[in-house]
């Protein structure tokens, strides 16, 4: 072979050899991998997933630095078989609770970039369920709600049994009370029925 | 063709024409011009408003009523579906004022958004908005009426939702759409019912085929989609949560027309609903309900948008009395009225808020008589109207409504409440025209507060010329269908009257009390009960949402899981055939016994089989 065909066989192995590097070394996804070799600086890392429950205090402590929480706040779900894994079990506040003046990266969800989401973080969102303590607390604020409703329907009952503007006396209709289209007798004579007078 | 009534046919295609035109040119790529909102869509409103003067006048002169059917849709040999409008008294008086409050609401937005960069996108929207309720108030067919009303939900959700960038516009947004949907279900249900049962959605042929029917599941389904659009108690909380729309929105939607739709569909039903006293009976103890429980809720607020709108919600129960006395006309009648002294209070309030920097909080106006004469006076003409002062147009409504269900033999207790809630009509309205009007201003000084600009002031002015004479004008031409009771003792007669007025005196008491300091005001717990609202919000909102996203969570990762890999899949699998292994090779671990008994079992069975 000449050198020029040499240098252009080189040339094609080097660049094979960096394309098997790039395959097996490269933590991008699909064509852009292949290609390329290079990576996002976005996107989860293997290690960044989700594990099983964690028992010992290693695992324990490499789990709340994945989800950057210090370890002592870091509490699983309880390993009842339910898929949790090591996720943490945050507090149960909606984002209604946070501070709406305080600069947060994500304003309208009052979040800071790499806070560790709830696990039912879009039940929390400020459009749905809020937590935020109330000026009256539930129990009373139940009892006010349905005591006014059940008293309310009692009352209705009440007022169906007892209508107002009762008739002071029965209807009198004329042609002697109706008697003939009552099927009254025509030979009898009638008696007479005046419950008012006018 | 009768000339009266081709010229009937032709002014009402006309509208619709005048109505359709600024839209339609809306999708064409090239800009709008800088004042299109003014000159398009606000003249098109107010030459329909001319315009729809002449059914209205044919109608007064020769009771003129028109029933167009103009396209046939979907036709199947059972079933018709056409484009058919209804012009009967109610839609001919009901579209003159919807173009005349919304005429003067467009003049107002122009001023009220004129500092927003989407302010065309916003006409266009309420111009949609006032097509599709026209749709609904001249529809003569179920499906079209149905058209109009998830038009006017879906322009609700836009034009509540204006600021989108706040999250509380989205929440109350979305409170709008999802309680409008439940009552859509009603809505559908007796759609359905009247498809499958009357064999049409046309309203003569089911007020015809219906009076053989047990009417009270359909008639169930229509309240609850009328307690869904008009706010009533159980679907209440979306509509003072609407007041985080603009203003003009408030004014034209959540006080004059939209709300109205689901009294309007039930005065439509009217003949359906007359005959079956268990749907009566809900619609007054609801509507009695509503009334009370709103305006107690009304006391307390502070906002002037939520006060007007609580006080919206209080009309609408009444409107539902009314139609639980077996009254549609009256309601009709209500609903006219209401609509223009409503518009007027929510344009005070807008204007009154705008001049104020946008303060909506009364606590923090006052004095505003001396600032804006013009306007605070027409805020208290429109409060007097709301109150049923004699005379003026809430009188001509709200009074004949009273005397009605005063002299009717029904629920003493809903007409208990009605009263009270009248009482506190007058405490509430005299206690906004009290902080906002009266007394020296809670503000700091702001650059000239004035009523200059006649884009405010004129469509003020013109619904305040309404609210005085619309009663008197509608009662005098219109001849009502069911005779009133002429005569009741003076007491009843004058029951209305009385307890207004002791409403405002005990007001005027509290009124004064505040400029003394006595004692400190202990928290009671009615006040909390008032100011939250009943508790509904912070109950229904917490715990209805949670429940139902708990459950789909749950459902979603767990349970289909679970199901499919545990009890019904893989796992299932093992666990079914693991007892089976066992007993199997269990019976067969070569012991003589076992094979004895188990051949003597064969062999009684096998002897039981040939003698059976």
């Amino acid at each position: 072979m000449s050198k020029i065909q040499q240098t252009a066989v080189n040339m094609a192995g080097v660049g094979f050899r960096k394309w098997a590097q790039a395959l097996t070394k490269s933590k991008g996804t699909g064509i852009s991998a292949l290609l390329s070799g290079c990576r996002a600086a976005s996107g989860g890392s293997k290690g960044s997933l989700p594990g099983s429950y964690p028992t010992t205090p290693e695992e324990k402590a490499a789990a709340a630095k994945k989800y950057n929480i210090r370890v002592e706040d870091y509490e699983p779900y309880p390993d009842k078989g339910e898929g949790f894994g090591d996720y943490p079990k945050l507090p149960d506040r909606s984002q209604h609770e946070r501070d709406p003046w305080y600069k947060w990266d994500h304003p309208d969800l009052r979040r800071n970039w790499g806070e560790p989401m709830h696990w039912d973080f879009d039940m929390y969102i400020r459009n749905r369920v809020d937590t935020s303590p109330s000026p009256v607390d539930w129990i009373s604020m139940c009892k006010q709600l349905f005591g006014f409703i059940g008293f309310m329907l009692f009352m209705f009952y009440i007022g169906e049994k007892f209508p107002s503007y009762q008739p002071v006396a029965p209807k009198q209709y004329p042609y002697n009370n109706l008697y003939l289209e009552k099927g009254g007798d025509p030979e009898k004579q009638p008696e007479e029925v005046k419950n008012y007078g006018i | 063709m009768h000339p009266t009534s081709l010229m009937m046919t032709t002014s009402l295609m006309t509208i619709f024409l005048l109505l359709a035109y600024p839209v339609l040119t809306t999708l064409s790529p090239a800009p709008r011009a800088a004042d299109w909102a003014l000159t398009q869509v606000k003249a098109a409103v107010k030459l329909a408003f001319f315009v729809s003067l002449l059914p209205l006048f044919l109608f007064m002169n020769e009771g003129v009523e028109a029933i167009i059917t103009s396209w046939n849709w979907m036709n199947t040999l059972t079933f018709d579906v056409n484009l058919s409008l209804k012009f009967d008294h109610y839609s001919i008086i009901f579209v003159p004022i919807a173009l005349y409050v919304t005429w003067s609401i467009l003049e107002f937005a122009a001023w009220y958004m004129h500092a927003d960069p989407f302010m065309n996108r916003f006409f266009k929207y309420l111009l949609v908005f006032l097509i599709a309720m026209v749709v609904l108030v001249t529809a003569n067919n179920m499906f079209q009426l149905f058209i109009g009303w998830e038009g006017v939900g879906i322009m609700s959700f836009l034009l509540i939702g204006w600021w989108y960038g706040r999250a509380d516009a989205n929440t109350a947004a979305l409170q709008a759409v999802v309680y409008n949907r439940v009552g859509d279900i009603g809505l559908i249900l007796a759609m359905a019912w009247m498809a499958t049962n009357l064999n049409s959605w046309e309203m003569q042929q089911m007020f015809v085929t219906a009076k053989n029917f047990d009417l009270t599941l359909p008639l169930l389904g229509l309240i609850v989609a009328a307690t869904g659009k008009s706010a009533q108690f159980g679907l209440h909380p979306w509509l003072p949560s609407a007041m985080e729309g603009p203003t003009p929105v408030s004014a034209l939607l959540h006080s004059s027309t939209m709300v109205v739709a689901g009294i309007f569909l039930l005065i439509r039903m009217s003949p359906l609903i007359e005959n079956n006293p268990a749907a009566l009976t809900l619609c007054l103890c609801l509507g009695a309900l509503t009334t009370l429980f709103t305006a107690t809720c009304a006391l307390t607020q502070n906002d002037i948008k939520k006060i007007v709108a609580f006080s919206t919600s209080s009309q609408l129960g009444l409107m539902m009395v009314t139609i639980g006395l077996n009254q549609p006309q009256l309601a009709f009648l209500h609903i006219c009225t209401h609509a223009f002294f409503k518009a007027m209070l929510f344009l005070c309030s807008g204007s009154i808020i705008h001049s104020l920097n946008d303060e909506q909080d009364i606590r923090k106006m006052g004095g505003m008589h001396h600032l804006t004469p013009v306007t605070s006076s027409c805020l208290t003409i429109g409060s007097l109207a709301l109150t049923g002062t004699p005379f003026l147009a809430g009188f001509f409504s709200k009074d004949p409504i009273i005397e009605a269900l005063n002299t009717s033999h029904l629920n003493a207790w809903a007409l208990t409440l009605t009263l009270l809630a009248t009482s506190f009509t007058a405490v509430y309205s005299l206690r906004v025209v009290f902080f906002v009007s009266m007394g020296h201003p809670r503000f700091n000084t702001f650059s000239p507060i004035n009523e200059n600009n006649p884009m405010v002031v004129n469509p003020i002015k013109r619904l305040a010329v309404g609210s005085i004479i619309a009663g008197l004008l509608i009662t005098s031409n219109v001849i009502p269908l069911k005779t009133p009771v002429m005569s009741m003792p003076p007491l009843l007669k004058l029951a209305a009257l009385t307890v207004t007025i002791l409403g405002l005196m005990v007001a005027l008491e509290l009124a004064s009390l505040t400029n003394k300091q006595l004692k400190t005001t202990p928290t009671l717990a009615p006040h909390h009960f008032s100011n939250m609202l009943g508790f509904f919000p912070p109950i229904i909102h917490r715990f209805t949402p949670k429940l139902n996203l708990v459950l789909g969570q749950t459902i979603a990762n767990q349970l289909i899981d679970q199901t499919w890999l545990e009890k019904a899949g893989p796992k299932a699998l093992v666990s079914s055939n693991i007892p089976l292994i066992t007993t199997t090779s269990n019976a067969q671990q070569g012991m003589i016994k076992t094979y004895l008994a188990l051949f003597l079992l064969t062999l009684t069975f096998a002897a039981l089989l040939v003698s059976y």
